[in-house]
């Protein structure tokens, strides 16, 4: 695994960034990083521009609201801008300041606590006093939206019904099963240990298991297993 | 065999194929006995693929999809430091 050290942003943090499913930089990207380091304002602008919808996409689906991605998508590019002396070309730029991007999207989850902190353990399997599987999805309803549903409506209800789960466990489920990282590098990136990021994956796959699962009965969806 | 419970407690790394073949083949077993659970998983895993699904490509920029201003307020952060 290859790991980069980040640009240390406002608070001081030093953001320790994985680009383990990075490549080398391409002739564009060496060109976009000679020129910005020599300090030419046009590079900033393409800068912005050509990562500018990557980061907007990434910060709208770490966070809650259109401000909050808005913010950190200031905060992203300040911290580029701040930390683009110090990037190691371990990984393709865009590679790194997606890196970037969910650093600071993490540093705003936190430092807005938990306030989205419902409890999921409706949403949880229930098992008796021997072990075995009650099944129990009470509570759960169907979107609202007919019978008939396309393919684009069904990504918009899964990102809600994502978007339903308390930050502690959407976070995880976001890098570990969106964003493609291993349980170890999602660990890694939020400091907790192996265990707890398996523990709050599991919570959030079944979470969100149960809140799809009226859509999954609707659709009568199979997926190759 | 594993109670559902049990069961329940693996199938991260079970899914991962992370498991030692004895305790991978007790979860199989389990899965193969138990018609809730293979349920359940069915529906664990059809879950974590309608998650990815409807987060595919999520890198693939989107033309004109950051507003100006937001754009130029970056550049005058860049400017003002």
């Amino acid at each position: 695994m290859v790991v980069a050290s980040g640009p240390v942003n406002s608070t001081g943090v030093s953001a320790v960034i994985d680009v383990s499913r990075s490549s080398n930089l391409d002739g564009d990207d060496k060109q976009l990083l000679e020129c910005l380091r020599a300090g030419e304002d046009g590079c900033y602008e393409m800068l912005v521009r050509r990562f500018g919808p990557q980061v907007l996409a990434t910060a709208k689906r770490y966070l809650r609201s259109d401000a909050d991605a808005a913010d950190c998508f200031q905060d992203t590019f300040l911290a580029v801008f701040e930390g683009i002396d110090k990037f190691e070309q371990r990984s393709a730029i865009g590679t790194w300041v997606r890196g970037i991007t969910v650093y600071q999207c993490l540093m705003r989850i936190r430092a807005q606590g938990r306030r989205h902190e419902e409890s999921i353990e409706h949403l949880l399997p229930v098992f008796d006093e021997n072990g075995d599987r009650v099944q129990s999805f009470a509570g759960v309803r169907s979107s609202d939206i007919g019978d008939s549903i396309d393919a684009t409506q069904l990504k918009i209800i899964v990102r809600q019904k994502i978007h339903e789960l308390p930050d502690t466990y959407r976070v995880v489920l976001l890098l570990r099963d969106i964003d493609g990282h291993t349980t170890k590098q999602t660990a890694a990136i939020l400091g907790i240990s192996v265990t707890a990021a398996k523990t709050r994956l599991h919570r959030a796959r079944s979470a969100l298991t149960s809140l799809l699962k009226p859509e999954m009965e609707r659709l009568n969806y199979h997926a190759d297993m | 065999m594993l109670t559902c419970k049990e069961f329940d407690d693996f199938m991260v790394d079970y899914l991962d194929q992370r498991l030692p073949v004895w305790q991978k083949f007790m979860c199989w077993l389990h899965v193969k006995m138990c018609r809730e659970c293979a349920g359940f998983i069915r529906d664990y895993h059809r879950a974590i693929k309608l998650g990815q699904n409807a987060y595919d490509a999520p890198d693939e920029p989107v033309p004109n999809s950051v507003p100006e201003e937001l754009i130029k307020a970056a550049l005058s952060h860049k400017r003002s430091k």
